[in-house]
């Protein structure tokens, strides 16, 4: 099925968006948390997904990663649609997902964390380069079992990974959770230069001030819906009412 | 010295194959998180396989090994994995280790089914080369089969070991315990290397059995072999089911030692044969008591599929007496021998209660429930009775002095392990089952402790009478059945009172998290000590109602593979609830019984088709196992079916009428001999089972008539605006009736009077 939607769509795919939710509902068991989300990321642009927790931020980027089908709608990368696509094999064509949390294996070393994500493609030692010439702090580490380094390492760790798979698409859940603002503040101009290296990138976020800075476009999710999409300067001022529920 | 070179080579060759079967089970529970019980079932299989190819078939050895390690084994494993153990992800650590039990008596099932131990001549494994290749180096005669045990046991090791380490598949392998979701977000497949891994577990298996069979020197037992791998259990646990090197150092130890007591224990000594068998249980032991303390658990909520509801007080008495009252009725209509197998499956279910109380109550396992009702029997029987020949009765107090003994016994067993997590405790239960049996149920010598003459398990078997309390004397069947038919109700509704105490909402606290108990300033340890206690306690009356039913009972009667299967069967009815253990008793001894019968009944009637009849006798036993290997489909049990469809019914008051009303009907034709009791079996099936499923559908489909499809909560304020009776019925349901709310302006001044 994906495969003829490819080919119709193929005139078109020069300029449709990288990512593009058509009407997406998704449910966990019974449940249904997303009632019809309709979104899209253009290529190399930053799109930040607000909302308060338990809205349906993170359950929309479990659904672009493929790691949840949705019940109903379209999900498509690049203009193909993959509904129904394995997590694995999206990862292996250009799709990078940072989870929520920290996106380490914990019981593994840096090292062996770095060689886990060149099963996109890129060699190990590529992977390392760039991620210790990046964070210098990794290579000092390289041999040290990631779950017993400091949050803000892990994440280091995890952004490595976003950094040198040379993705085409890049998700980012919660990157700032639990960790100190100045820590996310550097992550957060890492995300900045990614995206001007023309990585598309849909980024869920709580705390919404320091994303709005580098987003071209931000949603605003409540209650499993987008009540609203704009530009930042746009949406600024509806912020404090979506988080406050009015 | 010739001696001790020669043990030494034998031991390092033992431990060597002990260390194989350890990897396997180390790289399945790396890659899956799930502890095959089943390995020594597949070490097992593939004896009995290779034996066939080899000598039954008269295969030459590379083919027959290529057969068995190079296509079998692999194939086994990967189908194992597929079919039964990936239904395992999101299953609690009690499915977890039940699964794989059922896949080891079901294989055990099959293996005695397929080569029928009383059929033929006894069944001759050789060595490699044949029972007289050896290398002499000097004075010492080595055979070439050790030599090649122990080699390949220190390659695979070395193998195993770079995979892991040099590898990005084995690196993968460890990746998918930490987390399978993440590694599938890096590019890789979870599910793939947990099948390659399982792969590989099998073939290490099937090797450490070939490896291992000849060495032993006995004659191939389906058994015996299962069991081996208690010993790799051991070492296992001496790596803590992670470290390969520790495994191996461990597996060592335990081939050096098992070879030294046979070398160097005088002969004089009874015990030592049986204590050379127990020794890989003493090491878990020693291990499971020098394991440093577990992290506690509760840093992440687990979703668990399973689901269990407790009754109500009023419903416990309720269900008791509707008990009871079947049970009258039943007795009225059922020949001697049929009463009999009803009071063997009701003592059954009693010792079935023990396993709800621990596990379904409190999260922990115990896997020999029956060795603890033989440590009960054993004291009833040396302290217990009164009187002698036709007048020997068991006396109230032999019953409760053995309950207690068999509470302190289960506290010598559980301390240690209640340190650790689930899996450890069931293992050191296990142990202690193996332990039983092997030392203590095959000990008919007189022995001199302090003085006292005393003789364990006299005979091979002890006799048990029926109990007198008081002025009730138990010693005819119906009274029998009357006593064990109240034992389980009683029993059942004071569990029923503890789960709705304090001490039971502490037992679900703990269950849930441990780590959250523990900061809430409850002694994990003393409740998990004090639970496994009161459970120890209930198998060890239940253990001892059931020698008095069977009359006089013999060391088989509380075989460890019973014990599982009393386990696996309560799982599947419903670990959670009472009834999971009636049904457990039920199903273990009347229902796998009755088909027994039945078919061999037919098997008689119809001769033409006897052969199809017997197979299906023999199909019975993989039966159990084969329903609890589906426990990864359906976690929470069929009682959990059952009591659902049950509320269904409730809702119709004609329904119930009818089903009770047909059953009455039923019930009165067998009473006066009109229906035969077939008749009677077969009619009150199709009246429990077809009845309300017809019922249930036209009731429903009445019932949907009309009216519109309800919003789950929810979704109310999304697919539909709230209504006035929507916060009426959230009002009602978070019991906040009459509370003042401010109004909506109000809170949000607040709200601004704060952050100003």
């Amino acid at each position: 099925m994906s495969e003829t939607n490819y080919h119709e769509d193929h005139g078109a795919l020069a300029d449709a968006p990288l990512i593009e939710l058509v009407d997406v509902r998704a449910a966990y068991g019974t449940i249904e948390v997303l009632h019809g989300i309709s979104l899209s990321v253009p290529q190399g642009s930053v799109v930040a997904l607000l909302g308060p927790n338990g809205a349906g931020k993170s359950t929309i980027l479990k659904v672009v990663s493929g790691l949840l089908q949705p019940t109903a709608g379209e999900v498509r990368l690049a203009g193909r649609v993959v509904n129904g696509a394995p997590a694995d094999e999206l990862a292996r064509l250009g799709l990078c997902t940072i989870p929520e949390g920290r996106g380490v294996f914990p019981n593994l070393t840096v090292r062996e964390n770095l060689w886990m994500a060149t099963m996109a493609g890129v060699p190990l030692a590529d992977v390392e380069e760039i991620a210790y010439a990046r964070f210098p702090r990794l290579g000092e580490r390289r041999k040290q079992l990631a779950g017993t380094m400091s949050g803000g390492e892990q994440q280091m760790l995890s952004m490595a990974r976003a950094l040198s798979v040379n993705p085409s698409v890049l998700l980012l859940d919660e990157l700032s959770m639990g960790l100190a603002p100045l820590v996310v503040a550097n992550l957060y101009e890492i995300v900045a230069q990614v995206s001007q290296e023309g990585v598309s990138i849909l980024v869920s976020e709580q705390f919404a001030r320091t994303v709005l800075g580098i987003a071209q476009y931000a949603a605003i999710v409540l209650h499993g819906t987008i009540t609203r999409v704009g530009t930042p300067a746009e949406l600024e001022d509806e912020l404090s009412a979506a988080y406050l529920g009015s | 010295m010739q001696t001790f070179l020669q043990y030494t080579i034998l031991g390092l060759a033992i431990g060597g194959s002990y260390f194989i079967a350890a990897s396997g089970l180390v790289v399945t529970y790396t890659t899956s998180g799930i502890f095959n019980f089943a390995q020594g079932a597949i070490a097992m299989l593939a004896v009995f396989t290779y034996w066939q190819f080899r000598w039954g078939w008269n295969w030459p050895a590379p083919l027959a090994l290529l057969m068995v390690l190079g296509v079998l084994a692999p194939l086994l494993g990967a189908a194992l994995y597929q079919v039964v153990m990936k239904n395992l992800r999101g299953t609690s650590e009690v499915t977890k280790i039940i699964v794989p039990i059922g896949v080891m008596l079901g294989f055990q099932a099959l293996a005695t089914w397929v080569w029928n131990p009383t059929s033929s001549t006894p069944r001759q494994f050789q060595k490699f080369f044949g029972p007289n290749a050896f290398v002499h180096f000097g004075s010492i005669k080595v055979s070439w089969h050790e030599i090649i045990a122990f080699v390949i046991a220190i390659a695979i090791a070395v193998g195993i070991r770079l995979l892991f380490v040099r590898t990005r598949s084995g690196v993968a392998m460890r990746a998918v315990v930490d987390d399978p979701e993440l590694l599938q977000l890096n590019g890789g497949r979870p599910e793939r290397l947990a099948m390659i891994s399982w792969a590989g577990g099998s073939f290490l298996a099937a090797l450490a059995g070939i490896l291992i069979q000849p060495m032993i020197g006995s004659a191939m037992s389906a058994g015996q072999l299962t069991l081996l791998v208690i010993d790799a259990f051991a070492a296992a646990m001496f790596g803590r089911l992670r470290s390969l090197p520790r495994t191996l150092a461990g597996a060592l130890v335990i081939g050096l030692t098992t070879t030294y007591v046979i070398a160097y224990f005088p002969s004089k000594w009874t015990w030592s044969s049986s204590f050379r068998n127990s020794l890989p249980m003493i090491f878990l032991f020693i291990v499971l008591i020098v394991l440093p303390q577990d992290r506690l658990r509760g840093a992440t909520v687990l979703r668990l599929r399973e689901r269990f509801r407790m009754p109500s007080i009023r419903t416990a008495w309720i269900a008791g007496l509707v008990l009871m009252v079947v049970v009258f009725c039943l007795k009225v209509i059922m020949e001697r021998t049929a009463v009999n197998t009803l009071t063997l499956a009701l003592t059954f279910a009693i010792i079935a209660l023990s396993l709800v109380l621990l596990t379904g109550f409190a999260g922990e396992i115990n896997l020999a429930a029956l060795s603890f009702g033989a440590i009960a029997v054993i004291v009833v029987y040396h302290f217990g009775t009164t009187g002698s020949g036709t007048d020997a009765r068991t006396t109230l107090w032999g019953i409760l002095l053995a309950a207690v003994v068999t509470a302190l016994v289960g506290a010598v067993i559980a301390l240690p392990a209640l340190r650790l997590r689930g899996l450890y405790l069931a293992l050191a239960t296990m142990a202690f089952g193996v332990f039983v049996s092997r030392m203590v149920l095959t000990e008919r010598n007189e022995r001199d402790i302090f003085g006292l003459k005393f003789t364990i398990f006299t005979a091979g078997q002890l006799t048990i009478p029926k109990p007198k309390i008081g002025p009730f004397d138990f010693n005819s069947p119906d009274a029998f059945l009357f006593l064990c038919a109240g034992l389980f109700v009683i029993i059942g509704i004071g569990m029923v009172y503890l789960r709705h105490s304090g001490y039971g909402r502490r037992l679900a606290a703990m269950k849930d998290s441990p780590a959250a108990s523990a900061t809430l300033g409850m002694s994990v340890v003393r409740l998990k000590l004090s639970i496994f206690m009161m459970s120890a306690a209930i198998a060890g009356i239940g253990g001892v109602m059931m020698a008095a039913q069977i009359g006089t009972v013999n060391s088989d009667r509380f075989d460890i593979l019973l014990s599982l299967s009393l386990m696996m069967i309560t799982v599947v009815g419903g670990i959670g609830y009472i009834s999971g253990a009636l049904f457990a008793g039920l199903f273990l001894i009347a229902f796998v019984q009755m088909l027994d019968l039945t078919l061999k009944k037919f098997a008689v009637d119809y001769s033409s088709l006897e052969a199809i009849f017997l197979f299906f006798v023999s199909a019975v036993t993989v039966l159990p196992a084969t329903i609890g290997i589906t426990m990864g489909k359906n976690p929470s049990g069929a009682v959990s079916d059952i009591v659902n469809g049950l509320d269904q019914i409730k809702q119709s008051k004609s329904l119930v009428i009818t089903l009770v009303g047909l059953e009455a009907a039923i019930w009165a034709l067998t009473a006066t001999d009109v229906i035969t009791n077939w008749h009677f079996v077969i009619l009150t099936m199709i009246n429990l089972f077809i009845v309300p499923v017809i019922g249930g559908k036209v009731l429903l489909a009445r019932a949907m008539r009309g009216v519109p499809k309800p919003v789950p909560p929810e979704l109310i304020g999304i697919d539909r605006p709230f209504t006035s009776d929507d916060l009426a019925e959230m009002d009602r349901a978070l019991d906040l009736e009459g509370v003042v709310v401010p109004s909506a302006g109000t809170v949000r001044e607040g709200a601004t009077g704060v952050s100003a």
